[in-house]
C-alpha cells in the first residue's frame, strides 16, 4: 500500500516536470506557427531563415564555436593531462581557477578585456580579425568551466598514470599517447563540453555586443526587440541545433561508456 | 655474463630514501622476483628499471649499455601492471599491434606477431574483442602478449596477478612461467605473495624498507633465511627468545629444556632467538633431536594442514601437520610433546 502510495506521487511529480517542460515549448512553438492571422504555417521560419543578416550572424556565431572549441580542447586537454600525470595536487586549485567565470560578471570581463587590450603593448580591437582573436579568448574563458569539467569527468574514468606508462613502454611518445590513446578515450568528454561550448557561444551577447561583431546573440536581441514571431521561431530552431548536437555526442560517444568502465 | 645490472641504486623522494643501495645482477632469460611487503621499494625499483622513475644515484645497464636516464619509450622494456592499462578504445589485436604500429612496422608483420601473440597466450579467436569483454585473467594475458609483441630486452611485471582471483592466479603465474621459458625473456616480477615468488621464480630478491633482505633461490630463500625479517616474511616460523648454554656448540635453553641447534654463528651475547618451521616439528620423542614439552593451546584447520598451537615455557610455538582422516587431532590444555631435528633449527 505504501509502495502504490509513493508509486503515485513520483508519477505526480513527474507529470508535473513534464507540463514544467513541455507547456513553455509548446506555447513557443504555437506562437511561432500563427504569424499569418487565422492559420497554422511556418512563415515565422521562413522570414528568419531568409533573412540574411540571421544567416551571416548565426555562421560567424558557429565558426566562433567551433574554433573556440578548438583553442579550448588544445588548451585544456593537455593541461588536465598534465595534471593528473605530474600535479594531481593542484586540482583543487583548477577547480578555483575555472569556477572564476561564474563570479566574476561577463559584463565586468568585457570591459577588462576591452580596457587591456585596447591599447598598447597588445593592441587587439583595430581590426576585425584582431577583435576576433579577442573575442576568442573571450569564450574560451567563459566557456572554460563546462569544458574544464567535462574532460576532468573523462580523465577520472580512466586510469591515466596506467594507460600512459603503458603506452611509453611501448615506444609511444608524447603526442602519440595523446593522439592515440588519451584522445579516443575522452571522446565523449570532449564531445559533451564541446556541445554546452558551442551552445554558450551561439547565445552569447554580451562580448559579441560590447565587440561590436555580428554574433547570433546581439542579432536575437535586436530582433526581439523589434518583431513578434520570429524570436520565437529562432528559440525553436535553437532548441532543435540543441537536439541534434546532442544526437552527434550520441552518435560518436556509442559504446565508449562500457569500454571506460573497464578501463579504471 | 650479466645481461641486466643495477648497480649501487638509490631512490629518494624529498627526503625519503625509498630505495637504498640496490645491486642486481641479472642473466638472461632469469626470471627474477622482488618480494616484500607494500612500501618496501620492489616497485620504485622496477619503475626505474622501467624508465618511469629515475635514479637518485647509481646506475642501471642493459647488454652492458647503460640506461639510466634513458626515456622509458627507448628502452624496448616491455611492462605488465597491476590493473592491465589495455587501451580501451582499442580491440585485443589492436593493443597487442600497438606497439610494433608506434615502431612503424608494416601492416604483415603487424598482424603476423598479433597472430603469433594470441597463439601464444591462447587466445586466437579474441582478436576482434574490446578489453571491456574480456575478464581479468584475459585482459591480463592480452596486457602479457602485447608487452611480449615488441620483443622487449626485459620483460617487467608490477604485481601482475593481485587483481585476480585466488584460482586464476594459480593458473595464470605458471602460464606466465611458461611464456617466459618458452621466449627465453629475462623477466623481473614484483610481488608481496611469498607463494606467488617462491613457485615461479629462479632467483627471489626479498626487500624490506627499501634494502635488499637476501638474494638467493627458493629453496635458499625458505629454507636458509640470512636474516630475521626474511625468516618472519617468507613462511611461517617460530621465533623462541632462548639462553645460551655452549656457545660453541650451539646448545641453547629454553626455559628450563635445552635445545641443539643445526645452524649458529657467533654468539656474542646478544639475545638470540631459535627459530624452527611449524613443518619441522613433529609430535613424539625421538633420541638425538630437540625434543620440548608443552601443552596443546588451540588447533586451527587450514585446509590440507592443521595448525597446532602449543604453549612451550610460556612461548607460542606453532606446529603444522598434514590433514590427514587418520590423523588424530589432540585436545586443547592437553600436554603434549614435541620433536625436531638439529639440523632443523637455527639461531638468529
Amino acid at each position: 500500500m505504501k509502495t502504490k502510495k509513493r508509486n503515485m506521487w513520483a508519477l505526480f511529480w513527474a507529470i508535473v516536470a513534464l507540463l514544467y517542460f513541455f507547456v513553455p515549448l509548446y506555447g513557443t512553438l504555437d506562437f511561432s506557427l500563427r504569424m499569418e492571422r487565422g492559420r497554422l504555417s511556418l512563415m515565422a521560419y521562413q522570414v528568419v531563415l531568409s533573412d540574411p543578416q540571421f544567416l551571416a550572424s548565426f555562421q560567424y556565431s558557429a565558426t566562433m564555436g567551433l574554433i573556440t572549441i578548438l583553442v579550448s580542447v588544445l588548451i585544456f586537454l593537455p593541461t588536465i593531462y598534465w595534471m593528473y600525470l605530474r600535479v594531481p595536487e593542484a586540482r583543487p586549485l583548477m577547480e578555483i581557477i575555472t569556477i572564476l567565470p561564474f563570479i566574476i560578471p561577463v559584463i565586468v570581463f568585457a570591459f577588462g578585456l576591452i580596457r587591456t587590450f585596447s591599447g598598447p603593448p597588445l593592441q587587439l580591437t583595430l581590426t576585425p580579425f584582431k577583435t576576433d582573436i579577442l573575442i576568442t579568448i573571450g569564450y574560451v574563458i567563459i566557456s572554460m568551466p563546462y569544458m574544464y569539467r567535462a574532460i576532468d569527468a573523462g580523465m577520472r574514468t580512466i586510469d591515466v598514470r596506467s594507460l600512459t606508462e603503458a603506452a611509453q613502454s611501448l615506444g609511444s611518445n608524447w603526442f602519440q599517447i595523446l593522439y592515440s590513446v588519451i584522445f579516443p578515450n575522452l571522446r565523449f568528454a570532449i564531445l559533451s563540453g564541446s556541445l554546452i561550448v558551442f551552445a554558450t557561444v551561439i547565445g552569447e551577447l554580451i562580448l559579441g555586443d560590447f565587440l561590436v561583431r555580428p554574433a547570433l546573440g546581439p542579432y536575437m536581441v535586436q530582433v526581439g526587440r523589434d518583431t513578434a514571431y520570429q524570436p520565437a521561431a529562432m528559440a525553436m530552431l535553437s532548441w532543435g541545433l540543441t537536439w541534434i548536437c546532442l544526437g552527434i555526442i550520441q552518435f560518436f560517444g556509442r559504446g565508449v561508456n562500457s569500454q571506460e568502465i573497464v578501463s579504471r | 655474463m650479466d645481461y641486466l645490472e643495477l648497480i649501487h641504486i638509490n631512490k629518494t623522494f624529498a627526503d625519503t630514501t625509498v630505495v637504498h643501495d640496490f645491486n642486481l645482477s641479472a642473466q638472461q632469460g632469469e626470471f627474477i622476483s622482488l618480494l616484500g611487503p607494500s612500501g618496501c621499494g620492489k616497485t620504485t625499483t622496477l619503475r626505474m628499471v622501467a624508465g618511469f622513475e629515475f635514479p637518485s644515484s647509481g646506475t642501471i645497464k642493459l647488454n652492458n649499455k647503460e640506461l639510466t636516464n634513458t626515456p622509458p619509450n627507448k628502452r624496448n622494456v616491455g611492462m605488465v601492471f597491476q590493473s592491465y592499462a589495455l587501451f580501451p578504445n582499442m580491440s585485443v589485436a589492436e593493443n597487442i599491434g600497438y606497439g610494433l604500429k608506434i615502431a612503424g612496422k608494416s601492416k604483415e608483420e603487424i598482424n603476423q606477431r598479433v597472430t603469433e601473440m594470441l597463439s601464444l597466450i591462447h587466445m586466437e579467436d579474441f582478436g576482434k574483442r574490446y578489453p571491456a569483454r574480456l575478464s581479468g585473467g584475459q585482459q591480463q594475458r592480452v596486457a602479457l602478449a602485447r608487452a611480449l609483441a615488441i620483443r622487449p630486452h626485459v620483460l617487467l611485471l608490477d604485481e601482475p596477478l593481485s587483481a585476480l582471483d585466488a584460482k586464476i592466479r594459480v593458473e595464470l603465474r605458471q602460464e606466465i612461467r611458461r611464456i617466459q621459458q618458452q621466449l627465453g625473456i629475462t623477466t623481473i616480477y614484483v610481488t608481496h605473495d611469498q607463494e606467488e615468488a617462491l613457485s615461479i621464480s629462479d632467483r627471489i630478491v626479498v626487500m624490506n624498507e627499501g634494502k635488499i633482505e637476501q638474494i638467493g633461490s627458493s629453496t635458499e630463500i625458505y629454507n636458509f633465511p640470512q636474516t630475521e625479517f626474511v625468516a618472519k616474511f617468507v613462511g611461517q616460523i617460530n621465533l623462541l627468545p632462548v639462553d645460551v648454554v655452549n656457545p660453541t656448540e650451539g646448545v641453547v635453553r629454553l626455559g628450563q629444556q635445552i635445545i641443539k641447534a643445526g645452524q649458529f654463528g657467533h654468539l656474542n651475547g646478544n639475545p638470540i632467538r631459535l627459530a624452527v618451521r611449524p613443518e619441522e616439528l613433529d609430535h613424539g620423542y625421538v633420541e638425538g633431536a630437540n625434543n620440548l614439552s608443552g601443552k596443546v593451546e588451540s588447533i586451527s584447520y587450514l585446509g590440507s594442514i592443521v595448525r597446532i598451537r602449543l604453549d612451550i615455557e610460556g612461548h607460542p610455538v606453532s606446529m603444522d601437520v598434514f590433514n590427514e582422516r587418520k590423523l588424530s587431532i589432540p585436545a586443547v590444555g592437553e600436554p603434549y610433546q614435541v620433536t625436531f631435528a638439529v639440523d632443523a633449527c637455527w639461531l638468529i
